[in-house]
């Protein structure tokens, strides 16, 4: 018989077989549990944290060559790409699961040294119980999403916007600290590692609809000068707030201290700070030279202001390089200060307001009633806090990992600024290579319905939960909120866009806001929040 | 709020201006009820009030008293009467809840018809123009001995991508309709009823039942129980009469460490063993441990918080008789009174022991930090194990009963309360950790509103979530129209589906691949 096909649209849809498309996925998961393995049956092994770094340098690798392949397209940047994000995502994996290994045997470890016969199941040690664990599957989720993806022709570019991504989540685990917590009998449920499997995938898939949603709004023909000004604000906004607001108001930035925990684990916090010098003066040029990109850029997006535009990208890419500098100063700065208790005395000798401060947050830990606390004078606020410092200040030390949530919005704000820097830079070639505007909106419909699936998971199975430890399935509590305000964030984005057709930009800002919302309750609220999920 | 997203519809003729009369106000009043601008608007409105309710921090939660004493006076005028303490039950919060029901009801209503619509009333038959109208269309020609054969052909193929098929006739013209999912139709409304479930049974949850406190030491008894009501800084308590009394018979905490601190960082579980004694049902008895409540009557027990003063839950004692040569005896002490044994039996260690010689020993109290206080009377200093001893009652036979100490190490032999009583050198050898009291919480739901919330609700909601995002509705049209004056046909396809369009396509194209083949 003689045919005659004359087919419409069809010519950008690709039949891959399955095989071909997952096998990278395959492979990494497979790998992964094939190391998980080889460690049950040797001692000597790496450990978590080492690959998780080797995990971090391959995400650095494969990102650089995703990017360098939306400029200058290469089959062999593209597989060297390909090769290094599927080694990331097996090493991410492999750490994740080699950590499980080592806290059973830590804890198996303590029991039996105390002579303890013990032994409980493994679910208990399952990597879910902290924030670093929580970032390891966080960043596996979204490396582990665009492995599922890269290979869709279509789909292939945006792994450049993922894969940093990751690597950022992976790095702001590095600062967040990979020592083993000890577990609250609360979190020892069967429960645990379904709600935090499900809330690590879901929020990787958050990450990919955000990434996406920015896509959108760049092959949208959304100028790099506008999403350049949302990145500064964002950026003044975590200057502003970082180091208790000192960075504006004092040119000064100063870090958390840190002393031992009694039992060895992780260190506890201490209601003192310390300044580094140098940092707080960088970042506050770099917030004006911010200001001035603001202006620079709404001059030229509302009066066409070329010579503005030019400004602009000066300030911009000064205030970048600025912001580096900052991180280069802070990390230098931690890493070598000495003397940190008579550098604290001397401060806080200058600035006596510290010590009522480091007073008020002492005795605010130990819960007492409003009356009983407001009767509190500063005087005696001063001297709690001078006892404070009196009995532990010889043990204070500076760490990387003392505030993470801040390390990581500065991280952020560098890597927003980074990538308006980058769509800045040859748009019209980066456009080009950018899916469909259709496509992209498809993509972030459908990862969004996932998002949307899966935080309804996130809520639902830690509301069971919560009714089988506590007694009650909603509380309020910041985290549940938070969760619960993301979720109704995805449900109206849906919403709008089934019944009032509202799809590509208002969906992309829909999309944006949801992710900033699930990055909130992931970080801000773990730390800036009171809660029961502050362990998490 | 959910409705039917038909992204192609007839392409619409020209009509003449019909001025019609506006609709009466009620149904303007449902439809703007029912409609998803306001759910949104309602949704958005919801997210900005959490968002106050989490910056500021709530008065049952932990860290309140110090916020508020930090406020100004105003602010806590302007706080407290916008309810902003405790938004989430607040009067303008349950409204927007209950109105966001409401809305969730009438919109599903309004547009229900439409969507069964798909079920029981399926387009089967279309127009050339409507079938290339869709973004997935081809146009494919074939041959076949007659229509009939080449519908067969085509619906065969349809089948072969899962899709249910349908021939259908009309205007002389055969067409072939296949689809699959179209249940999904229907998946928005069941997360609807999920969704309301959810609402209702925890409104019921908080109308019936309360949450309650209760302390509890080995051997106490009690029949009523602490509600706990927060008023901005003052935590008003209430005791409530329970249908039943409930007796502590054992209090545990697994250590990692049987030596170390009775800390959290130390704990593997905490065990309450609880004995109810209900003049209705008869006794009963239950473990609550951490995750593994105990549900009895309505009433849900949960082990919540400990006392951690350090205390002991069961004891040996060596008593060295202070005859010369004699052995030291080993006696086991237990500060529990009755355990249910996991086969069923009932084992009862009254705390106390009798020794060969006739002498009643019993247990009196466990001091972690010994001290005898302003009073004279044996106490504790701090809740650390400093200087634990055990306070014991001890009765020789034909004797008088008499308080004696046991402590342990050797410093004991110096200090005048470890010298030899009763004919024994009395030494507390070994101990097993354990904290003073437990807190039960108590959880009083008698409808199980929270149980159908968050089981059916819930866990309906995921199933319907699932249902709806990872199925779709596909549909495809095959119109076969015959060529004049030959054997040869020309097949006009269109696809749709209503998600999952990537997948859809591959579907699409496979249809077409296969038709262009045959």
């Amino acid at each position: 018989m003689a045919q005659e096909v004359s087919a419409i649209e069809m010519q950008s849809v690709e039949i891959n077989s399955p095989w071909k498309e997952y096998c990278p996925a395959i492979l990494a998961v497979v790998g992964a549990f094939g190391v998980l393995l080889w460690r049950l049956q040797t001692n000597s092994f790496m450990s978590d944290e080492a690959f998780m770094m080797v995990a971090l340098a391959c995400y650095i690798l494969a990102a650089l060559f995703q990017l360098t392949n939306l400029y200058a397209p290469s089959s062999m940047a593209q597989k060297i790409s390909l090769a290094t994000s599927t080694l990331g995502v097996f090493f991410n994996l492999s750490s994740w699961l080699v950590r499980w290994v080592a806290a059973y045997e830590r804890e198996i470890g303590m029991l039996r040294e105390a002579g303890n016969p013990a032994t409980p199941w493994m679910f208990r040690y399952i990597p879910f119980a902290n924030l670093y664990d929580l970032s390891l599957a966080f960043a596996f989720g979204a490396g582990f999403t665009t492995l599922i993806f890269v290979n869709r022709k279509n789909f292939r570019v945006l792994a450049a916007f993922t894969l940093p991504l990751a690597a950022l989540i992976l790095t702001l685990a590095r600062f967040i600290g990979s020592e083993f917590i000890d577990l609250p009998p609360v979190l020892d449920s069967y429960w645990r590692p379904i709600h935090v499997g499900v809330a690590s995938l879901s929020y990787g898939v958050t990450l990919v609809c955000f990434a996406v949603a920015v896509v959108y709004l760049l092959k949208d023909k959304v100028k790099p000068e506008s999403m350049a000004i949302w990145a500064s604000v964002f950026s003044i906004g975590v200057l502003a707030t970082i180091s208790n607001w000192s960075v504006f108001t004092e040119f000064t930035y100063r870090a958390g201290l840190f002393v031992p925990s009694p039992s060895g684990g992780k260190p506890i916090s201490t209601p003192f700070r310390l300044a580094i010098p140098y940092v707080g003066e960088i970042l506050a040029v770099s917030g004006i030279l911010l200001f001035g990109v603001i202006i620079a850029f709404l001059l030229y997006t509302y009066r066409n202001n070329l010579q503005a535009k030019q400004i602009g990208h000066i300030l911009l890419i000064t205030a970048f390089v600025a912001q580096i500098f900052a991180v280069v100063f802070w990390v230098n700065g931690v890493k070598t200060k000495e003397n940190i208790l008579s550098n604290l005395q001397a401060q806080v000798q200058k600035h006596p307001q510290q010590l009522v401060n480091a007073g008020k947050d002492t005795i605010a830990r130990q819960n007492l009633p409003a009356k009983e606390f407001s009767a509190i004078t500063n005087a005696q606020f001063e001297q709690a806090g001078n006892q404070y410092l009196t009995n532990a200040g010889g043990q204070m030390f500076m760490s990387l990992k003392t505030n993470p949530v801040e390390f990581a919005g500065l991280l952020t704000a560098i890597a927003g600024l980074f990538f308006v820097i980058l769509f800045g830079f040859r748009t019209e070639i980066l456009l080009q290579r950018l899916p469909s505007l259709e496509s992209l909106d498809n993509l972030m419909y459908k990862t969004a319905c996932l998002a949307f699936a899966g935080l309804a998971m996130l809520l639902i199975t830690g509301a069971i939960w919560a009714n089988e430890s506590w007694g009650r399935p909603w509380g309020f509590d910041s985290k549940e909120t938070g969760a619960l305000i993301a979720w109704l964030t995805y449900a109206a984005f849906l919403h709008t866009r089934i019944s009032r057709g509202w799809s590509g930009r208002s969906s992309a800002y829909f999309a944006i806001i949801g992710f900033l919302l699930v990055i909130f309750t992931y970080l801000g609220v773990s730390y800036l929040l009171p809660g029961l999920h502050s362990y998490a | 709020m959910s409705t039917v997203n038909e992204s192609v519809t007839e392409v619409a003729k020209p009509k003449p201006q019909i001025k019609r009369p506006s609709p009466p106000i009620l149904n303007r009043v449902l439809n703007f009820l029912s409609s998803v601008k306001f759910g949104v608007v309602l949704l958005c409105v919801l997210v900005l009030l959490s968002l106050l309710g989490m910056l500021i921090i709530q008065q049952n939660v932990p860290g309140f008293d110090a916020f508020y004493a930090g406020l100004t006076p105003a602010e806590k005028t302007v706080y407290g009467t916008l309810g902003f303490f405790d938004i989430y039950y607040s009067w303008y919060f349950k409204v927007i809840l209950l109105t966001l029901s409401l809305n969730i009801i009438l919109a599903s209503i309004d547009r229900f018809p439409s969507a069964w619509s798909y079920i029981v009333k399926p387009k089967m038959t279309a127009t050339r123009k409507w079938l290339l109208a869709h973004k997935l269309n081809a146009e494919v020609s074939s041959y076949a001995d007659d229509e009939q054969k080449l519908a067969d052909r085509i619906s065969g193929i349809f089948k072969k991508q899962g899709l249910k098929t349908k021939i259908a006739e009309k205007d002389g013209n055969l067409y072939v309709f296949g689809e699959s999912g179209k249940w999904n139709r229907l998946g928005a409304y069941i997360v609807h009823v999920a969704l309301l479930t959810l609402f209702l049974g925890h409104f019921v949850a908080l109308q019936t039942g309360f949450d309650a406190d209760v302390n509890f030491m080995p051997g106490q008894t009690t029949s009523e129980i602490q509600l706990i009501e927060f008023n901005l800084d003052e935590v008003d308590r209430f005791a409530v009469k329970l249908p039943f009394t409930i007796t502590a018979t054992d209090i545990q905490q697994k250590l990692i460490d049987p030596k170390g601190s009775i800390e959290v960082f130390n704990t593997l579980d905490w065990l309450t063993r609880i004995k109810i004694d209900d003049p209705e049902y008869g006794v009963n008895y239950a473990n609550v441990s951490l995750n593994n409540p105990f549900n009895y009557r309505g009433y849900r027990f949960f082990q919540a918080q400990t006392v951690p003063v350090g205390n002991a839950r069961t004891m040996n004692l060596e008593l060295t008789p202070d005859t010369a040569g004699a052995k030291p005896v080993s006696v086991d002490l237990a500060r529990v009174q009755e355990v249910k044994l996991p086969n069923g039996t009932t084992q009862v260690r009254s705390g106390s022991a009798t020794l060969e010689d006739g002498t009643l020993i019993e247990y009196d109290s466990f001091l972690a930090d010994f001290v005898f206080n302003k009073d004279g009377n044996p106490d504790t200093k701090t809740g650390e194990y400093n200087n634990p001893a055990v306070v014991l009652q001890v009765t020789p036979k034909d004797g008088e009963r008499t308080r004696v100490f046991a402590f342990t190490g050797d410093f004991a032999d110096k200090i005048p309360v470890g010298a030899p009583k009763l004919g024994y050198k009395w030494r507390l050898k070994s101990y097993e950790k354990s904290p003073l009291a437990h807190v039960l919480s108590i959880k009083y739901d008698p409808f199980n509103g929270a149980f159908i919330a968050w089981y059916f609700g819930g866990i309906g909601l995921i199933f319907a979530l699932s249902f709806v995002f990872f199925l779709s509705h596909k549909r495809i049209w095959a119109l076969i129209e015959k060529e004049e004056f030959s054997e040869k046909f020309n097949i006009v396809l269109g696809g749709h589906t209503n998600r999952n369009h990537f997948g859809f396509e591959d579907k699409f194209k496979k249809v077409v691949n296969d038709l262009s083949k045959s």
